[in-house]
C-alpha cells in the first residue's frame, strides 16, 4: 500500500475504480469482514482471563517476598483459585474442541500453511516493525501472518505444556498420584520454564492482538467484540486473505453501515 | 552457642524404637487413625511405619541380609531415618515462603508449619526425600512435617528427644566437631573388628549434616545416599523467579516504548478493494495501491525505506 | 542379680542365652556396648537372631529348652581343656595363667567329700534318693560326709550368746557339720570328680545332637567363653525368662551359677550371675515374696511340716553357720512388724496367726494350680492385682473358663484388662456366667510416691509427678479402705479367725492419712521401745515429725532376736535410716543423687541404695585371692591392706562395701578385723559356692531333662524323657497326677508325630507383657501393631506361607491366629539327625478391648500348665505346635 510501488494504472481502469469509489461512498455502506465466530471469543476469553488469574495467583507461590507477604492463609485461597482456575483453562478449549472439530483443524491448518515470499519478509521485518510501525507498510498477509502463527503455535503448545504439567502437580499435591522426588522436580521445572514463556508471549499477545499498539487499535474487536473488522482493517493486515473472500464470495464478507457499523440485512 | 550436631552409632543401635516413640510424644503426634491410618496394621516386618509421614517424623528402619562369611551368617543393619539437618540445605534454599529456615545458632533445620503454604516444593529439594505433610495441624493444607532438630529443647539447655530416651548411647548429641571425633573413633573401632565397609556419614554430605552418622556396614546397608547431591533442577529453579521477572519486566519496557512510537499512525480504514478490476484502492486519494494479489516485489531495504530515518537506503536499492 | 547394670561395663566375655538384653532390657545396651567396644566378645545363644544378636560378635542358634545340655557341654569342655590339663601344675607350681585354680578349690565346694551312697543313674536318668512312689526325691544322699560337728557357743561372750537372750524364743540350736574335705581333687567322691564324671557324658558331638546347633559354632562359644576363666578376666552371664520358664528353670538357673563358679566369675567385676528382671518393679516384688512358700525378704512363710511352728521354722531355717545363723533376729523382728505390740515372746510373736501353707500333702497352692481349684471350688474369690493372667498365664483359655466358676472377682489394675472381662472373650458366653466382677481402678507408677528397686537391686525413691486419673487410688490406699472395712466388719458382725486380722499391726497414717513413709521405716527396721506408732505421726518441719516418733536401724546388724526390734524386711535396713528426717526421702540413703563414680567401676555407691546394705556387687570377697587381693589390680572391689591388717573398702577408697565377715565385734565391744580366709560365700552355711548342692527338689546337679513337649521320643543324654518331679506331670496312667493338682485340660500333651513344631514364645522391646500399658499408648502400638510368629523361610515354604500372611498355630489346648514373619533370622536345627523347625511367637496383644490388633484368642491359649517343681514357674518356652496358613 505504499506509495512506493510502481503501478501503471490504464485509464478505463481507472474510471472503474473512481465509479467505484464513488458509489461506494455514496452508498453510506461499509464492507466488514467477520473473522471470528462467538465459540471461538468466548472460548479465547475465557482462557484469556484463566490466564491472567493463573499467572496472578501462581505469583503467590512463585515469588518468595509475595509469598512472605500476604502470609499462607491468603496464599492458600490463591492456591485454590490457582486450581479451580486452571481446571477451566484446561476444560474449556476441551470442549470447544469437542463441539466444533472443524473449526479447531482449521485452527490448525491455516497454523501450518507453507510460507510464501511475502510470509518470509513479513517476518524479516517484524523487529523493525515493532517500533516503526507507524511509517513501516508491511507485506500482504494471508489469513494469519507468519509471525502471528509463530506466536499462536507457540502459545498452544505452552499451554498444553503448563495445563499437563499443573494436573499432574496438582494430582500429586492432593495425593491421586506419587512422585518420585526428581520427577517432581522436572514436572515443577517444566511448569516454571511454561510460566516464563507465557509471560512474554503474553505480553506480546496483549500489546500485539489487543490493540494497544498504534496500527493494532481497534482489533480488540476481533476477539472482545463482535468478531468483525473493517475492510480496511482486514486488508492493513491480511490483505491476500481479504482478497481470497473477495474471490470466493465468502458470507464473511457483509455490508455495514459505514457510521454505525451495523450490518444491513439484505 | 556453636554448631551441634546429633551422632548416630549403627553399632550401638538395639533399634529398640525408642527415639521413634519418643519423637512422637514430645511433639504430641497421633498415630493409628489419627495419623497414618494402615501404620496399626501389622504386616509382617519390623519397621513400622515403613516410611516416614505426615505425623512420623523418624522411623528405625531394618534390614536383614546374608553375610556368608562372617560367623553370623547374617547381619541385620538398623538406620535411621529422618530429617539429616543439611548445612546446603535445598528445602530451606527452594522454600518460597519462609517456612523452612535454618537455626542459626545450632545448625538445625527447623519448620514453622504456620507459614507454610504447601506447595511441596522442599520435597523436591531434599536428597532425602524427608519433608512429608500433615493434614492435621490445623491449616487446610496438608503443610510440612518434619524432624526440627528439637531446637526448642536445645535452646532450654537440653538435647533433642530422641536423644535423651535412647538407652543404648547409639544417639549422642554435643558440639559438631565433638561428634565428628567421637564418629571417627567409632569407625576406627568398627574396622579394627573387621568391619571393614564401616565409615562416618554426614562430616562432609551436602556441604555437613547435623546428624552424624557411623554406618557399621556401610552407606546402603544402612538406608543411607551414597553421595547426595542438590538437584539441579531446584538450582535452576531458584532463578527462574528473577530471570521470568526480568524478561517479562523486559518485555514491557519494550512495548510502552513501541505503544508511544506508534503513536499517530495513519488509519487504514479507507483501504478498499474493486473486485472486478481486482485493485486494492485507498478510498480518499483514489490511488491504486495494489493490482491483484501477487507477491511483493520489494526488498527488505525497499520496506524499511518507508521509515523517514531509512529513506536513503530505498534510493540506494533500484531493482 | 549378683551384680548390677552399670557393672557390665567391666566384662570381657558377655553371654546372652535365654535373654534378649536389647529388646526387652534396653537399659542394659548402655553398659554392654560399653564393655564391647573395650574389647569384650559378646556372645548370643538364642533359638533365633535377635537384635541382641545382632548387637553381638558371635551367634550360636539353640533348640528351645535344651539349655542344660549346652552348659553342660561347656562344664566338660573346661574340664577337658582348662582344668584337666592345668590342675597339675597349679598344684605343684601354683601356676594358674588361663584358669583360676584357687577360685575353685578355696572359694567352691569342688573339694567336699559327698555322701557314700550319692549316685547318678545315666540308664534311668535318675539321682539316689527318688521314690518311685511319691515321685519325689529323699536329698539325704546329695549332703557332704561330715568331718567333724561344732555346736554353738551360746555362753556369755560366744558368738551365740544373743541366741539365749531374754525374749529369744525357744529352739533347738543348729550343730555345725564340718564337711570332710579333699584340696587334691583328688578323691573320686569329691565334688569335682563326681562332676566330672557326671558331665563326661555331655560331648560336643552330643550337645549339638541334643542342641542342633553345628559344632563349629559351639566351639566358637565354648572357646570364646573360656577366655573369660582366666584369673582377672571376668564372663558376664545374662539371663532372663528364656532360663527359667522351663519344667527345670531352677535347675537352669542353677546350671549357670555352677557355671559362675566354675568360670571363677562369681563376685567379681563384669561377672556374675545376671537376671535381668522386668521393668515394673519385678525385682522388688519378688523381694517382697509375693509368693506361696516367701514371705518378705527371703523368709518362708509357715506351713505344715516343718515350719508348723515358730520354734520348728527356727530350727529347720536357722544355718549352723554364716551370716544366715542371724534368720531368728530377722523372723523375731518381721513377726514383730506384723503384730506389734500383740506378738510377745509368749505367744511366739504372733506366728501361729499366720496361715500354713498345707505342705503335708504335697499339694501346690502356687498361681498355676489357683485355677484349677476355682474349678473344684477351693477358690471362691479372686484378686487380680496387677495381674492378667487371663492372658498371661499358661492356657490362658483354661484360666477363663476357670475363672467363671468364682462367685466374684476383683481386678485392681489400671485398663480394663482380659481378666477384668475374662467373661467378654470370644469363646465365653455371658449369659452363662455368674460372677460378679469389680474393677479397682489403681494409679499408675508416676501418680503415687513410693520406692522403686531394679535388677541390680538398687532402691531409689520415686517422687509422684502427677494426680491418680479421675477415681484411680494407689494400691495402698485401696489396701487401707478393704482393710478398715474388713475389721469394721469384724467389729460389727464378727466372723471366722479374727485374731489374723484384728491382732495385725496397721498404722501407716501421716496426719490421718496412709501414706508410704510409714511403710518405709517398718521396712527399714527400729527400736520399738523408742518409737512410739501410738499417738500418730503428724508432720513438721524439714522432713522431722511434729507428733510421734520414730527410731531407725541403721542397718540389719542392729536387728535382735528377743522383740526389743522390728523390721518388715530386713534386706532393706538401712535405706531409710535417719531418724532426724523420716518425712524426707531427699535425706535418706534411697534419696542420694551423687552420680561421681569414686571407683572407676561404676559402682556408684553414692547413688539410691543398694539391698544389701548397699553392696554394689554381692559375693565381692570372691573378687580377691586368698590373701585378699583382687584378682585384677585395676578392678578391686575390696582388698586387705596387708601393712594395716585390715581391710580396705567403701565408697572413699573407692571400693565396694565387703560382702562377707570382714571384721567381728568381740564382746569387750571392741572391733576386730578378720584375716582374709575362704569364705567368699558367707550366705550359705558352708561359705563357698555350691557345684553340687542338696537344695533342689529335682536333683544335685544340673541334668538334661527334655520339656515337656519335646520333638525327641527319647532323652539322647539318659534314660528319662522330662524332668522326674516336674509341676504338672502326668502319672503314667494318664489320669490322676502324683503329687500334682491339675486337671487334664491344660496340660493336654501333644506328640511330636503331630505337632512337629518347636514353639517359644517371647516379647518384642517395643512391648510390655500383656500390654494393659503399652497397648494404650498409640506410638507403641504403631511401633508394633501385632503379635507375630516368626519362622524360617524353609518352614514357610514347606507351609505355603509368605511374610505378612495369617497363620493358625495350634496344639492339642488351642488354636490362634498370628501374623507371620518369614526371616532368616530363624534358622533349622538339626536335632538327632533330623531337621527340626522352630517357631517363635510374641503374646502381646489379645481379644481384651484395648488398643491396637486384637486376636481371637491369645497366644498363651497354647502353652501348657506344667512348670518348675522349686519356683512353680510355668513353661512358657518350649512346647509343640502345627502351623497353617489361615
Amino acid at each position: 500500500m505504499s506509495s512506493h510501488e510502481n503501478i501503471t494504472v490504464y485509464p478505463e481502469q481507472a474510471q472503474k475504480n473512481a465509479e467505484f469509489i464513488k458509489e461506494r461512498k455514496e452508498s453510506g455502506k461499509q464492507l466488514r469482514v467477520q473473522r471470528t465466530t462467538k465459540q471461538a471469543r468466548i472460548t479465547h476469553g475465557t482462557v484469556a482471563i484463566s490466564c491472567i488469574l493463573l499467572a496472578i495467583s501462581g505469583l503467590f507461590v512463585f515469588v518468595p517476598p509475595l509469598t512472605k507477604a500476604v502470609g499462607p492463609d491468603v496464599v492458600f485461597v490463591m492456591r485454590m483459585v490457582h486450581r479451580v482456575v486452571g481446571l477451566i483453562f484446561c476444560l474449556v478449549p476441551i470442549i470447544s474442541l469437542i463441539m466444533a472439530p472443524k473449526g479447531a483443524l482449521h485452527i490448525l491448518k491455516k497454523n501450518l500453511v507453507k510460507w510464501d515470499h511475502d510470509d518470509v519478509m513479513w517476518m524479516k521485518l517484524f523487529l523493525p516493525y515493532l517500533f516503526t510501525c507507524k511509517w513501516l507498510h508491511m507485506p500482504d498477509a494471508s489469513e494469519t501472518k507468519s509471525g502471528q502463527r509463530v506466536s499462536d503455535g507457540m502459545i498452544i503448545l505452552v499451554a498444553i505444556l503448563m495445563g499437563v504439567t499443573g494436573l499432574v502437580l496438582t494430582a500429586n499435591v492432593v495425593g491421586i498420584i506419587t512422585l518420585g522426588i526428581t520427577s517432581h522436580a522436572v514436572w515443577l521445572f517444566l511448569h516454571d520454564l511454561g510460566f516464563f514463556a507465557i509471560c512474554v508471549l503474553g505480553m506480546a499477545h496483549i500489546l500485539l492482538g489487543g490493540g494497544i499498539i498504534g496500527p493494532y487499535r481497534g482489533m480488540h474487536r476481533v476477539m472482545f467484540g463482535d468478531g468483525s473488522l473493517s475492510e480496511g482493517e482486514a486488508m492493513y493486515h491480511w490483505a491476500h486473505w481479504v482478497r481470497k473472500l473477495h474471490k470466493e464470495g465468502s458470507d464473511e464478507l457483509y455490508w455495514a453501515d459505514a457510521k454505525t457499523t451495523k450490518r444491513i440485512e439484505d | 552457642m556453636t554448631e551441634k550436631a546429633m551422632l548416630f552409632d549403627t553399632a550401638r543401635c538395639t533399634a529398640c524404637k525408642g527415639c521413634q516413640v519418643a519423637c512422637k510424644c514430645w511433639n504430641n503426634l497421633p498415630s493409628g487413625d489419627g495419623g497414618c491410618a494402615d501404620s496399626m496394621d501389622f504386616k509382617g516386618v519390623y519397621q513400622n511405619p515403613a516410611d516416614i509421614n505426615g505425623t512420623t517424623r523418624l522411623i528405625m528402619t531394618f534390614n536383614e541380609f546374608e553375610a556368608p562369611e562372617s560367623q553370623k551368617r547374617m547381619g541385620w543393619a538398623f538406620g535411621r531415618r529422618s530429617c539429616q539437618h543439611c548445612t546446603d540445605a535445598g528445602c530451606v534454599q527452594i522454600c518460597p515462603a519462609g517456612a523452612l529456615f535454618r537455626d542459626e545458632e545450632t545448625g538445625m533445620i527447623t519448620h514453622d508449619a504456620n507459614k507454610c503454604v504447601g506447595c511441596q516444593y522442599c520435597s523436591t529439594a531434599c536428597p532425602y526425600d524427608v519433608p512429608r505433610y500433615d493434614k492435621l495441624a490445623g491449616r487446610p493444607d496438608p503443610v510440612i512435617n518434619k524432624c526440627y532438630g528439637c531446637v526448642d529443647r536445645i535452646h532450654n539447655g537440653m538435647a533433642p528427644a530422641c536423644v535423651t530416651t535412647c538407652q543404648p548411647g547409639a544417639l549422642q548429641f554435643g558440639d559438631r566437631d565433638e561428634m565428628i571425633r567421637l564418629a571417627h573413633e567409632a569407625v576406627d573401632r568398627l574396622q579394627a573388628k573387621g568391619f571393614t565397609d564401616a565409615c562416618v556419614y554426614g562430616e562432609e554430605e551436602m556441604g555437613g549434616l547435623h546428624v552424624i552418622q557411623v554406618l557399621k556396614y556401610g552407606i546402603e546397608d544402612h538406608g543411607q545416599v551414597a553421595n547426595p547431591k542438590k538437584s539441579v533442577l531446584n538450582t535452576v529453579h531458584d532463578y527462574t523467579a528473577p530471570v521470568v521477572g526480568g524478561i517479562a519486566g523486559l518485555v514491557f519496557l519494550g512495548l510502552a516504548g513501541m505503544t508511544a512510537l506508534s503513536a499517530g499512525a495513519e488509519k487504514h480504514d479507507q483501504v478498499i478493494y474493486n473486485p472486478e478490476t481486482t485493485d486494492t484502492l485507498d478510498m480518499n486519494t483514489g490511488a491504486v495501491l495494489k493490482h491483484g494479489d501477487g507477491q511483493g516485489t520489494k526488498s527488505f531495504k525497499q520496506y524499511m525505506s518507508q521509515v523517514p530515518i531509512f529513506k536513503k537506503w530505498g534510493e540506494d536499492d533500484h531493482e | 542379680m549378683t551384680t548390677h547394670w552399670a557393672d557390665m561395663q567391666n566384662a570381657d566375655v558377655i553371654l546372652n542365652i535365654g535373654s534378649n538384653s536389647a529388646e526387652n532390657h534396653p537399659v542394659s545396651s548402655k553398659w554392654l556396648n560399653k564393655a564391647h567396644e573395650k574389647g569384650a566378645i559378646w556372645i548370643v545363644v538364642d533359638p533365633r537372631y535377635t537384635r541382641t544378636a545382632e548387637m553381638a560378635d558371635i551367634y550360636c542358634p539353640i533348640r528351645s529348652g535344651t539349655d542344660i545340655a549346652f552348659y553342660g557341654g561347656l562344664y566338660n569342655y573346661m574340664i577337658e581343656n582348662l582344668i584337666e590339663p592345668g590342675l597339675y601344675e597349679y598344684m605343684t607350681t601354683g601356676k594358674m595363667d588361663k584358669y583360676n585354680f584357687e577360685y575353685l578349690i578355696n572359694y567352691t565346694n569342688a573339694s567336699y567329700i559327698l555322701e557314700k551312697d550319692y549316685e547318678f543313674d545315666p540308664e534311668t536318668g535318675l539321682f539316689s534318693g527318688w521314690d518311685p512312689e511319691t515321685e519325689t526325691y529323699n536329698s539325704h544322699s546329695w549332703h557332704y560326709e561330715t568331718d567333724h560337728e561344732e555346736p554353738w557357743d551360746t555362753s556369755a561372750g560366744g558368738a551365740y550368746a544373743w541366741a539365749v537372750k531374754d525374749g529369744v524364743p525357744q529352739f533347738e540350736k543348729p550343730v555345725l557339720t564340718v564337711p570332710k574335705m579333699d584340696k587334691t581333687l583328688t578323691n573320686p567322691r569329691c565334688v569335682y570328680q563326681v562332676f566330672k564324671q557326671h558331665y563326661s557324658r555331655y560331648t560336643m558331638e552330643k550337645v549339638c545332637e541334643v542342641c542342633g546347633m553345628d559344632i563349629e559354632d559351639l566351639r566358637t562359644v565354648y572357646a570364646a567363653w573360656c577366655t573369660s576363666c582366666a584369673p582377672g578376666k571376668a564372663g558376664a552371664i545374662l539371663y532372663a525368662l528364656g532360663q527359667t520358664q522351663h519344667t527345670y528353670g531352677a535347675q537352669n538357673t542353677r546350671a549357670m551359677s555352677v557355671l559362675q563358679l566354675l568360670s571363677g566369675n562369681v563376685g567379681v567385676p563384669g561377672g556374675g550371675v545376671c537376671a535381668l528382671r522386668g521393668e515394673p518393679n519385678v525385682q522388688g516384688a519378688t523381694d517382697m515374696g509375693m509368693l506361696v512358700n516367701e514371705q518378705p525378704a527371703y523368709l518362708k512363710w509357715a506351713n505344715t511340716t516343718d515350719r508348723d511352728s515358730l520354734a520348728h521354722w527356727l530350727e529347720s531355717q536357722t544355718y549352723s553357720d554364716g551370716y544366715y545363723t542371724n534368720k531368728p533376729k530377722f523372723m523375731v523382728s518381721a513377726l514383730k512388724e506384723w503384730y506389734g505390740d500383740n506378738a510377745t515372746v509368749k505367744n511366739d510373736y504372733g506366728y501361729d496367726w499366720w496361715p500354713k501353707v498345707p505342705s503335708h500333702d504335697g499339694s501346690d497352692w502356687t498361681e498355676m494350680s489357683s485355677f484349677e481349684k476355682m474349678k473344684d471350688g477351693t477358690i471362691q474369690g479372686y484378686f487380680a492385682w496387677g495381674m492378667n493372667p487371663c492372658h498371661s498365664a499358661p492356657n490362658s483359655s483354661n484360666v477363663r473358663r476357670s475363672m467363671a466358676h468364682l462367685d466374684w472377682n476383683v481386678v485392681v489394675d489400671q485398663v480394663i484388662t482380659e481378666t477384668a472381662s475374662f467373661w467378654d472373650a470370644p469363646d465365653m458366653d455371658a449369659t452363662q456366667i455368674g460372677t460378679t466382677c469389680y474393677f479397682l481402678p489403681c494409679a499408675l507408677i508416676y501418680e503415687k510416691p513410693g520406692t522403686i528397686l531394679n535388677s541390680g537391686r538398687w532402691m531409689q525413691w520415686r517422687y509422684q509427678a502427677v494426680e491418680p486419673w479421675d477415681e484411680a487410688k494407689p494400691d495402698y490406699e485401696i489396701c487401707d479402705l478393704l482393710w478398715r472395712e474388713i475389721c469394721r466388719l469384724y467389729a460389727e458382725e464378727g466372723g471366722a479367725n479374727p485374731d489374723p486380722i484384728l491382732k495385725m499391726k496397721w498404722d501407716y497414717y501421716l496426719d490421718g492419712k496412709i501414706d508410704p513413709r510409714p511403710v518405709s521405716w517398718a521396712l527399714n527396721g527400729y527400736r520399738v521401745k523408742s518409737s512410739d506408732w501410738k499417738s500418730g505421726f503428724e508432720s513438721g518441719a524439714n522432713g522431722a515429725l511434729a507428733a510421734g516418733n520414730v527410731d531407725l536401724l541403721a542397718g540389719y546388724s542392729e536387728l535382735g532376736a528377743d522383740g526389743s526390734t522390728a523390721c518388715g524386711m530386713w534386706i532393706y535396713s538401712g535405706f531409710y535410716a535417719n531418724s532426724a528426717a523420716p518425712l524426707d526421702p531427699a535425706q535418706q540413703a534411697i534419696g542420694r543423687r551423687n552420680n561421681k563414680d569414686t571407683s572407676g567401676l561404676g559402682l556408684y555407691s553414692d547413688w539410691a541404695f543398694a539391698w544389701p546394705n548397699n553392696r554394689r556387687i554381692i559375693y565381692n570377697r570372691a573378687s580377691a585371692d586368698m590373701q585378699g587381693q583382687p584378682w585384677a589390680p585395676d578392678k578391686a572391689l575390696v582388698k586387705w591392706d596387708k601393712k594395716a591388717k585390715k581391710w580396705l573398702s567403701g565408697y572413699d577408697n573407692g571400693l565396694d562395701i565387703p560382702d562377707f565377715a570382714a571384721s567381728k565385734t568381740l564382746a569387750d565391744g571392741t572391733v576386730q578385723a578378720i584375716e582374709p580366709n575362704n569364705k567368699a560365700f558367707f550366705m550359705l552355711w558352708e561359705q563357698n559356692g555350691r557345684l553340687e548342692s542338696y537344695g533342689m527338689v529335682d536333683g544335685p546337679l544340673p541334668e538334661h531333662y527334655e520339656p515337656f513337649e519335646t520333638p525327641l521320643s527319647e532323652n539322647l543324654l539318659n534314660g528319662r524323657l522330662n524332668s522326674p518331679c516336674f509341676l504338672g506331670r502326668p502319672s503314667a496312667d494318664g489320669n490322676k497326677e502324683l503329687g500334682t493338682m491339675f486337671s487334664l485340660e491344660s496340660t493336654r500333651r501333644g506328640s511330636a508325630d503331630e505337632f512337629p513344631i518347636v514353639a517359644t514364645t517371647y516379647s518384642v522391646t517395643e512391648h510390655w507383657q500383656t500390654g494393659g500399658q503399652t497397648r494404650a499408648c498409640p506410638a507403641l502400638v504403631e511401633a508394633f501393631p501385632g503379635d507375630m510368629i516368626e519362622m524360617s523361610p524353609e518352614l514357610a515354604a514347606e507351609k505355603g506361607i509368605g511374610n505378612g500372611d495369617k497363620v493358625r498355630v495350634w496344639n492339642k489346648r488351642a488354636s490362634v491366629v498370628v501374623t507371620a514373619v518369614v526371616t532368616k533370622r530363624v534358622r533349622p536345627l538339626t536335632v538327632n539327625g533330623k531337621t527340626q523347625h522352630l517357631v517363635g511367637m510374641t503374646h502381646h496383644y489379645s481379644w481384651g478391648k484395648l488398643y491396637g490388633n486384637t486376636l481371637q484368642g491369645a497366644v498363651n491359649d497354647l502353652t501348657p500348665n506344667v512348670g518348675d517343681p522349686n519356683s512353680q514357674t510355668p513353661e512358657y518356652k518350649a512346647f509343640l505346635v502345627n502351623i497353617e496358613k489361615a
